[in-house]
């Protein structure tokens, strides 16, 4: 992790519980989003989605601070859909994260940082090429093959690293998430009321149903 | 002639006028012209596009024609660089009504937003009016009902079925008049726009430029080839028109009917030769 | 130039919060006529230094006492929406009061409901409703309750970390969205849902509601079940009671169905039903 600050490593926090994952293959990126919002003791909507669209082929998830999260991830919606509408051409997924990092940087240094810990997911339609950042509060930003966010970072890394490879099909990288999914059911002490799964590719955005009713025990 | 009362811009003159808001009015006079027509579940806008110097990359030469937002479109007349910041305000506010609640602008709401812009630029020491009018067309989220509004450099603005902005402007809206129908269907909507255009155009369809809106679709710039077909359609149905009355009324009177066919151009030629920074 | 031009800006748009170049300036120049403008007491954190005055969970002897504790449910179902609250307030261990309105009327299509901070809820909700009226004036057609709760969520929001304590539930039906319930608490979340309980005794409504809710019920059935299960709450926990107010808002707009004492409904529901057999009704 990107976190070097003592004081801020100290604090744990509930949205630690909330998963996000990202998986790129061959010529797609995956997104997952655990689907609980949860406060105090009640999950308050089963149903919950973690992302907003940025433009035709990038996708923002979110996590962190309660409040935070929303207000930033629509903030940088509209800023980004303003620059497609002023320049009639969309930002590509590098670009976009540059910005979302700049911006996160320069919140950080304000008086009311947001807290909030990011997966882009996106498709390079020049490039052709899927792309994934991983973004933290601190404005680390990495382009990587895989990335979560919160505990199950513990869990999925390295069940990725182990099976991921970057020239993975479509069928293949939603295997490898039902790897992780499965995991995370087995382990987390707590129920995130399954996945929303998202895939970006060449066709843009869409939401992919997700199978999630199995119980799935620790042997 | 106006003994000053036209150099500040927040100073009436005795009898009631703001002359700098009655110049830009002048300005929107000069521009090429842009109409924009309704009809049922459908609304056309149609632009006189300035005819291209030789060595001018006409392909990526910025529209009179632009989005605000997805359902929103809008042209104008008057001076390009000034619509240019106008635009932009809209579809920054465009933007930020989404962020704010949520649901995309009504046109009513931008086009009162754009007009309440252009109005306080008329009231405040050190600025200039914009120099433009505008045409805002587009669908109001869920609704089947085309919408168009009109604004203008003082900050009025205005609802039609039908209007034309810009030069000869008057001509086009009484062609207008005389030929818009209510509930037209899609082809006759189009055609309507182009004719109308065809008053003022003296070069045809390579100057015209077409913006079609559906609702809940985005917006559909016409092809030039298509364009070409409808000005043809348009031309052969006059030519028909023209020996029907031809032969109605006998020789005599098709002098002086092609004649009338040239009365448009006519005007069209005195107008000033494009120069750069001449309203379009 | 723009200063020059900001000084004329649109008073007219401006209210909901969004300018242009004003924009960071907006909270600040909100000022209507009845300034929003508040006093903050002189200190590092604002919000800490209210919780160490307020909070008598740590500290029984603090100088004031905020009133807190509630139940509020609302749920949406097929024939609309139900709307159901207790009505106790209290500070620390001291009930308030018995009598309190948490069902807020916003207008005659939107209800808000009230658990936090009292004061802190009604002065907002007023204020939404406020602008919700100007919304109406401005854009001739009622305001979306995902308007409506945005506004109130962006507003909250922007009083993050200033001790602001509000849950609230935005509900209504409007002929674009059909019926509407929204989730607003003081962080700035704002959810969609079908079914929110807010309050010290949300707990205990969840459990009776969840079990018998379903989308299909009809309209008496809801009524019973909002009605049912704020009863639970009031009886569980100590922070809600009094009386349970209840209301169904249809495309019509609302209705209200009574400001009912618990008490008698309480012993309706034991005796007639059986119901609550830890409690006996005979001296033994």
């Amino acid at each position: 992790m990107a976190d070097t600050s003592a004081s801020r490593e100290s604090c744990l926090h509930v949205f630690e519980l909330e998963v996000l994952l990202g998986i790129t293959g061959k010529d797609f990126t995956i997104i997952a989003a655990s689907k609980a919002a949860m406060r105090g003791a009640s999950i308050l909507k089963p149903n919950d989605d973690k992302t907003r669209i940025l433009n035709k082929q990038t996708l923002m998830a979110f996590v962190g601070e309660p409040g935070d999260t929303v207000q930033f991830a629509e903030y940088i919606q509209a800023n980004i859909q303003l620059y497609s509408m002023r320049n009639a051409s969309d930002l590509s997924p590098y670009e976009v994260s540059s910005f979302v990092r700049a911006e996160l940087a320069k919140s950080l240094r304000s008086r009311s940082p947001y807290t909030v810990n990011l997966l882009l997911g996106g498709y390079d339609a020049i490039k052709q090429k899927p792309e994934l950042y991983w973004i933290d509060y601190l404005a680390s930003c990495a382009p990587l093959p895989y990335a979560a966010h919160g505990y199950a970072q513990y869990y999925c890394l390295s069940i990725l690293d182990k099976h991921h490879h970057p020239d993975i099909d479509y069928e293949q990288g939603m295997k490898l998430l039902r790897m992780c999914t499965d995991e995370l059911k087995r382990r987390l002490p707590i129920d995130f009321k399954g996945v929303m799964v998202k895939v970006i590719d060449k066709d843009g955005i869409r939401e992919e149903p997700y199978v999630d009713d199995k119980q799935v025990y620790a042997a | 002639m106006a003994s000053g009362y036209d150099r500040a811009l927040s100073v009436f003159s005795p009898d009631g006028h703001v002359f700098q808001v009655e110049y830009a009015l002048e300005a929107v006079k000069r521009g090429t012209c842009a109409v924009a027509v309704k009809g049922s579940g459908i609304v056309v806008l149609g632009c006189e596009k300035r005819s291209a110097m030789k060595l001018q990359d006409t392909r990526i030469t910025p529209s009179k024609i632009s989005m605000v937002d997805n359902h929103v479109c809008l042209a104008f007349a008057g001076l390009n660089a000034d619509a240019r910041i106008l635009v932009d305000k809209a579809r920054l506010e465009a933007q930020s009504h989404r962020l704010t609640v949520e649901d995309p602008v009504t046109i009513e709401y931008i086009t009162k937003y754009v007009a309440g812009v252009q109005q306080r630029y008329t009231q405040s020491g050190g600025v200039r009016p914009f120099g433009i009018s505008t045409l805002i067309v587009g669908f109001d989220p869920g609704s089947e009902e085309a919408r168009l509004y009109q604004t203008e450099p003082s900050g009025i603005y205005s609802a039609w079925k039908a209007n034309a902005i810009g030069r000869s402007s008057k001509t086009v809206r009484e062609f207008l008049e005389r030929n818009h129908k209510p509930g037209m269907d899609r082809a006759t909507t189009i055609e309507l726009t182009i004719k109308s255009l065809l008053e003022v155009v003296q070069t045809g369809a390579k100057n015209i430029e077409i913006a079609i809106m559906a609702p809940g679709k985005n917006v559909e710039m016409l092809g030039s080839d298509e364009i070409e077909k409808t000005v043809e359609k348009i031309n052969h149905d006059k030519e028909v028109e023209a020996n029907t009355r031809r032969a109605g009324r006998g020789g005599a009177a098709a002098s002086a009917g092609a004649v009338g066919a040239q009365g448009p151009e006519q005007v069209l030629a005195s107008r000033p030769a494009g120069e750069g920074g001449a309203p379009e | 130039m723009n200063s020059l031009v900001a000084r004329y800006s649109r008073p007219a748009f401006q209210n909901e919060g969004y300018g242009e170049e004003e924009q960071q300036q907006a909270l600040a120049d909100f000022a209507s006529p009845l300034s929003l403008n508040f006093a903050l007491p002189p200190v590092a954190s604002s919000a800490s230094w209210l919780r160490a005055m307020t909070d008598d969970h740590s500290n029984p002897n603090c100088p004031i006492k905020i009133a807190h504790g509630t139940t509020t449910l609302a749920f949406r179902f097929k024939g609309g929406i139900i709307v159901a609250t207790d009505s106790r307030a209290t500070a620390g261990n001291w009930i308030a009061s018995q009598t309190v309105k948490k069902v807020i009327e916003i207008n005659s299509c939107l209800l808000g409901t009230m658990a936090g901070g009292a004061a802190d809820c009604q002065y907002w909700l007023a204020y939404l409703g406020m602008q919700c009226r100007l919304h109406e004036l401005r854009h001739k057609r009622r305001i979306s309750v995902a308007a409506a709760s945005k506004i109130l969520a962006n507003l909250v929001y922007s009083y993050k970390g200033k001790g602001l304590s509000m849950g609230t539930m935005c509900a209504g039906v409007t002929p674009s969205e059909g019926p509407a319930l929204y989730y607003i608490d003081s962080d700035g979340t704002r959810l969609a849902g079908n079914l929110f309980c807010v309050g010290s005794g949300q707990t205990f409504a969840y459990g009776v509601l969840d079990a018998e809710y379903k989308y299909e019920l009809e309209d008496d059935e809801a009524l019973e079940l909002g009605r049912r299960s704020i009863l639970a709450a009031t009886h569980r926990d100590a922070f809600s009671g009094g009386f349970i107010n209840l209301y169904h808002i249809q495309e019509a707009g609302w209705t209200k169905h009574g400001f009912s004492d618990t008490n008698p409904i309480f012993w309706e529901t034991k005796l007639k039903k059986g119901e609550f057999s830890n409690v006996t009704s005979e001296l033994v």
